[in-house]
């Protein structure tokens, strides 16, 4: 119970336990039950590294991925200025690992940022107000659930060409149906509870229930959802660059992977360290969110 | 479960899809960029006169309502235009595709749920033992994985290190006129790598779904009164516990029936596959806008159906829905 | 091929051997691997080798060619060109039928090279056909406003495919005509299967019009876009050939395998040419001076030995260098920065300048390293280059054709004669908007103008020549385009077969000779 005017409204006292009620900061409790849980840690510190590897790569390694440094297909290892060998035009591998984390996660993180605004918005609305607004966001996230997500996403990017900002975009247009239906539910369950109908009771307007008392509670599924989320978003944008479809003009994982594919029989090296990357970065964030989720949820975990 | 309700429920699908294809022709019509400019590409080059020619042949010199408009009519009739790389009718070439997609993504989501699903009963058997461990990492590996980037390393490592699979598509071409039995085997010799990589990333979520599932059931009263009545284990996990377990299961997997697809067109762009994922891929790279405005309606009245059919089931299956419309 | 297969291939084989047929000499079935996809099989309304390779199987032509560049006769059995140059007569076989039974009359032979100059992107083909008269069934004249003396290469299998006026001319548009995708011709090859974007299967004509042809029972052209895929295909013998094989690895790679050979022979006709084009209307590149110093920079040496292995071929004209018409004492622009920078300077760009490169998204070692490589290469001489990637051909050919660049790699074929693929990119009267492979680069000379239109009716080769040479003399120093190499089209066969296609036009041409030993 956040609110302090309802808190005194009620009488002061706050109520013995309701089901998402909890003493201390919920925040707090759940970083407690986080930081026990080992996989969970084991991947933030992971990210932690990729982020920093990546920051790292990006401002301050210098060169560019996209320079030509040396013959073509080096094996890792044969020389010590490239230990992950070179790429088809002759570029080195590790300023690709370096410089192409930026690329790859930034365009994850803004697709699951789109994401979360659009889902959680209409799924907010929809699972509030009910009635024909309801039935009318439900047909509409409906509408989109029935598209193809990668399909979609495809003809989107090749229709407004390629860059950075199409591929977020398209990426968070197919994707914000699951997190609109997830919010949806939540608002429905948490709506029937006795603080929120005492807020109504006494007066509270609309906006401030749905910001102040429902979304609040509403936002642990809700984070972890968005942890998954960003997982999905990064493999979506690998998966367009290995198509061809990424940005061609900036370095990302996918797109080594993808320029790279023709080759592969003579040199494995620059298709399977990028695809590591980008499944030690979606394994960490997976991770993550997994421990959010028993974190939130300590009753389950228990299973 | 009414008649009316399936009624409605059907013509709402079909009101769903008369949205995506008014949305689709839109988006791919006001888009930048000139068909009759990649026609003329693709032919090889052309004069002015024939650049007009081409408008005029594939109707493009009409406004875009009016070119709406027919193309919705024509779908009604089952016409879904012609291509503009191949001059076919776009209706045969998905025709072609179907066969070989449908065979794909229905081999993997079996693979997927009968793995799974044996995988994740094992494991909720002991919840706190190596093989339950053994499925959670699995699942979370099998979820990060790029599917694309598996495709490629199972091509590398069973079709030319070790030669056992054929590298890509679906037939052997010299095979062509062989007998029956001939050609199955051979399709199901090419369709072991490609379907077993879509496999793979919902195999780790039924697994752990239906971990989570059986062990939920497991621990309800009525196992308890099975088990009491003196039920072998085995009749236990699979006849009782695993029925019950089967609703989210199968919630689940009509929910995923869209992303299969999705799946499906990278694990047939890497296998070269002919399938309607690689239609649309490359009718993309092509601008072969009737081809893929075909395929986008064609997979999502696909979705349609299977939500459809996923909604019906669960209220069959489902006692507790039955009686409401 | 795994064992699997093999024994599968086996039982097979021997179920359906001891139905009926005894086993000839001849017969076997060809595997083509390819990587392009073709629209449709008829190549007389469209371009490409995509097209030609089956087009060729399927149809018939007037003439064919061999090794050394003279026809020979196919269709036409004689043929005499009037002393004016103003007609050429064809004289037709008389027992030639088309795959439906029907015979193969003058009439159709009118109707195919008319529609093929209406049609076909290649305008300059038959552009001087005014009309083809039929005196009888089996005799065609052609009547022409000049003299053309490319009409003969025109009437070539790839270029000149001899369709049924029966079927065609029924008012459809052709270049959209279903027939092109199930077509009867009169070929050595029926087609049997058409799955676009698969493959191409053709059987053997039991009625082809010369005897003991064709030698194979069946062709397949089997479409596999993955470069690695093919390799393994050609290394385990699912598919016997693999033409248009550029890439440099492809190339060493399959040259180690003792089953295959592995040839450049085959591609003279085809003439292809990979070259920087410039924008000669953008106020950077206007200046001849700044081309030429790009020119001068490039070392087409390391390109061919380095980037390319050895394996392709350096070429310094808009004729490829194997063409009777080359002439060898043009500017070849051998690297040399100083002079690249003296001329910068001159030009008044001694501080450089910013260009954007574009290239075919397609074989990356032609287009795109290239382009890499002159990025780099150019900061030599203060030019700071950004490499600009389209994600598809319709992209690139948008905006090259729309004039939407400064510096574009390309390659582009010359088609043999020098009217049908190399005039099209230097004649100002060839600046269309929106048609890629046109003259993109804008380049306008008077006197080149003349020079070609005069090439394309005289008679007399040595005069073509040198009025040829001239030409090549201009564009090496007017530079609207600067030639880098020739595309190294290699072909890769398997032992078992006898008489390749490796004459003037390769694959694009009829495979009824060839032999295999399955």
């Amino acid at each position: 119970m956040k609110d302090p005017t309802i808190r005194a409204a009620i009488g002061g006292e706050p109520p013995a336990k309701p089901q998402f009620y909890v003493a201390q900061s919920p925040g707090r409790e759940a970083w407690r039950m986080f930081v026990r849980n080992r996989t969970a840690v084991f991947g933030l510190v992971l990210l932690v590294i990729i982020l920093a590897l990546t920051l790292y790569g990006s401002l301050i390694y210098g060169g560019d991925a996209f320079d030509i440094v040396w013959a073509p297909h080096e094996r890792p290892l044969a020389t010590p200025e490239f230990p992950m060998g070179t790429d088809y035009l002759g570029r080195d591998i590790v300023a690709g690992m370096l410089k192409g984390g930026g690329p790859t996660m930034a365009v994850g993180a803004a697709a699951a940022l789109i994401t979360m605004v659009i889902g959680i918005t209409l799924g907010a609305l929809s699972g509030y107000y009910g009635g024909w607004v309801d039935n009318l966001l439900m047909r509409f996230t409906e509408f989109f659930q029935v598209l193809p997500a990668l399909l979609f996403a495809m003809v989107l990017v090749t229709l407004f060409s390629p860059s950075l900002w199409t591929i977020a975009f398209a990426i968070g247009v197919v994707s914000w149906p699951q997190t609109a239906r997830l919010t949806r539910a939540e608002f429905l369950k948490i709506k029937e509870l006795e603080y929120v109908t005492a807020a109504r009771a006494i007066g509270a307007k609309n906006k401030r229930i749905i910001w102040k008392v429902i979304l609040p509670n509403a936002a642990p599924p809700l984070i972890v959802s968005a942890t998954l989320t960003i997982g999905v978003a990064i493999l979506f944008e690998a998966g367009l660059s290995f198509l061809g479809l990424g940005d061609p003009n900036v370095m990302s994982w996918g797109l080594m992977i993808g320029a790279n594919r023709d080759y592969i029989l003579d040199a494995w090296w620059p298709v399977t360290f990028p695809g590591l990357a980008i499944f030690l970065t979606v394994l960490a964030v997976s991770l993550i969110g997994d421990g959010l989720n028993d974190a939130f949820n300590p009753k389950l975990r228990e299973r | 479960m009414t008649f009316s309700f399936i009624l409605r429920r059907i013509g709402y699908g079909l009101l769903l899809m008369l949205g995506v294809v008014v949305l689709n022709f839109l988006l791919i019509r006001l888009a930048p960029g000139d068909p009759a400019v990649v026609i003329a590409g693709e032919m090889g080059g052309a004069t002015q006169e024939m650049l007009d020619q081409i408008r005029a042949d594939y109707g493009l010199d009409k406004p875009v309502l009016v070119q709406l408009g027919i193309y919705i009519t024509n779908i009604a009739q089952f016409d879904l235009g012609e291509s503009f790389f191949f001059n076919q009718p776009v209706a045969k070439l998905i025709g072609q595709r179907i066969g070989p997609t449908i065979l794909l993504v229905i081999t993997a989501q079996i693979l997927s749920i009968l793995i799974g699903v044996f995988l994740g009963v094992i494991a909720a058997r002991k919840p706190n033992g190596v093989l339950s461990g053994f499925v959670s990492i699995f699942a979370t590996i099998g979820y990060a994985v790029p599917v694309f980037w598996t495709g490629i390393m199972l091509v590398i490592l069973f079709a030319s290190v070790l030669p056992i699979f054929p590298v890509e598509g679906m037939q052997s071409v010299r095979l062509r006129d062989a007998g029956p039995l001939t050609k199955t085997l051979d399709v199901l010799h090419h369709l072991v790598l490609p379907a077993f990589t879509l496999a793979i990333i919902y195999l780790a979520q039924y697994a752990r779904l239906s971990r989570a599932s059986m062990m939920d059931v497991l621990g309800s009263d009525y196992i308890r009164t099975a088990r009491a009545k003196g039920a072998s284990e085995k009749s236990v996990l699979f006849k009782h516990a695993l029925r019950n377990a089967a609703l989210p299961i199968l919630t689940v997997a009509g929910l995923q029936f869209g992303n299969l697809i999705s799946g499906a067109l990278l694990v047939e762009t890497v296998f070269n596959w002919p399938g309607m994922g690689r239609l649309a891929f490359d009718s993309i790279l092509r601008r072969d806008y009737p081809t893929v405005l075909g395929v986008l309606f064609f997979a999502a009245s696909m979705v349609v159906v299977a939500n459809i059919l996923t909604d019906l089931s669960y209220r069959w299956a489902d006692p507790r829905l039955r009686g409401r419309s | 091929m795994s064992i699997f297969v093999r024994l599968m291939g086996a039982a097979a084989i021997a179920t359906a051997s001891m139905a009926a047929t005894p086993v000839f000499a001849e017969g076997g079935t060809l595997v083509i691997a390819s990587n392009q996809v073709p629209r449709h099989l008829n190549g007389g309304v469209q371009s490409g080798i995509a097209t030609a390779v089956p087009s060729t199987q399927i149809f018939a032509s007037p003439l064919r060619y061999d090794e050394n560049w003279e026809p020979q006769p196919y269709l036409a059995e004689s043929w005499e060109t009037a002393a004016d140059g103003l007609s050429v007569t064809l004289n037709l076989v008389k027992n030639a039928t088309f795959h439906d039974g029907k015979p193969i009359t003058s009439e159709d032979v009118a109707f195919s090279i008319m529609t093929i100059k209406e049609n076909h992107p290649f305008k300059s083909m038959f552009a001087p056909v005014e009309a083809i008269e039929t005196p009888d069934a089996h005799t065609a004249v052609i009547k022409l406003s000049q003299p053309h003396p490319a009409l003969l290469l025109a009437l070539s299998p790839a270029l000149a495919p001899i369709m049924p006026k029966h079927i065609y001319d029924d008012g459809q548009d052709i270049k959209s005509h279903p027939a092109n995708s199930a077509p009867v011709g009169s070929g050595p090859f029926k087609l049997s299967e058409f799955t676009p974007g698969e493959a191409v299967v053709m059987k053997k004509n039991p009625n082809f019009f010369i005897e003991g042809r064709p030698k194979l029972d069946e062709i397949i052209v089997r479409i596999i876009k993955d470069p690695s895929a093919v390799l393994i295909a050609m290394e385990n013998g699912e598919a016997d050939i693999y033409p248009f094989m550029a890439g440099s690895q492809e190339i060493k790679r399959l040259e180690k395998v003792d089953s295959l050979v592995i040839t450049d022979q085959g591609y003279a006709a085809v003439g292809p040419l990979n070259w920087l084009a410039f924008n000669t209307k953008s106020e950077k590149l206007s200046d001849v001076r700044v081309r030429q110093a790009i020119a001068y920079a490039t070392d087409r040496e390391f390109i061919t030995k380095a980037l390319h292995r050895g394996v392709s071929t350096p070429q310094r004209g808009p004729i490829i260098e194997s063409s009777p018409f080359f002439d060898d004492t043009i500017e070849p622009y051998d690297v040399d920065l100083d002079k690249a920078n003296a001329l910068m300077a001159e030009a008044g760009f001694a501080d450089g300048m910013d260009l954007t490169i574009d290239f075919i998204p397609g074989p990356k070692e032609q287009q795109q390293s290239l382009a890499e490589y002159l990025k780099s290469q150019l900061k030599k001489i203060g030019i700071n280059v950004t490499v600009r990637a389209a994600p598809d051909f319709p992209t690139w050919a948008g905006r090259i054709s729309s004039y939407d660049f400064e510096l574009t790699m390309d390659v582009v074929f010359n088609w043999g004669d020098p009217v049908i693929g190399v005039h099209r990119t230097y004649l100002s009267s060839n600046i269309v908007p929106g048609v890629i492979w046109s003259n993109t680069q804008q380049y306008s000379n008077a006197r080149v103008d003349e020079l070609l239109t005069q090439a394309a009716v005289e008679l007399d080769q040595a005069k073509r020549k040198e009025l040829y040479s001239e030409f090549q003399q201009i564009v090496a120093q007017d530079l609207p385009i600067y030639w880098i190499n020739a595309t190294p089209y290699h072909t890769a066969y398997s032992t078992k077969i006898k008489n390749p296609p490796v004459g003037i036009w390769g694959t694009m041409h009829p495979m009824d000779m060839v032999e295999i030993d399955n």
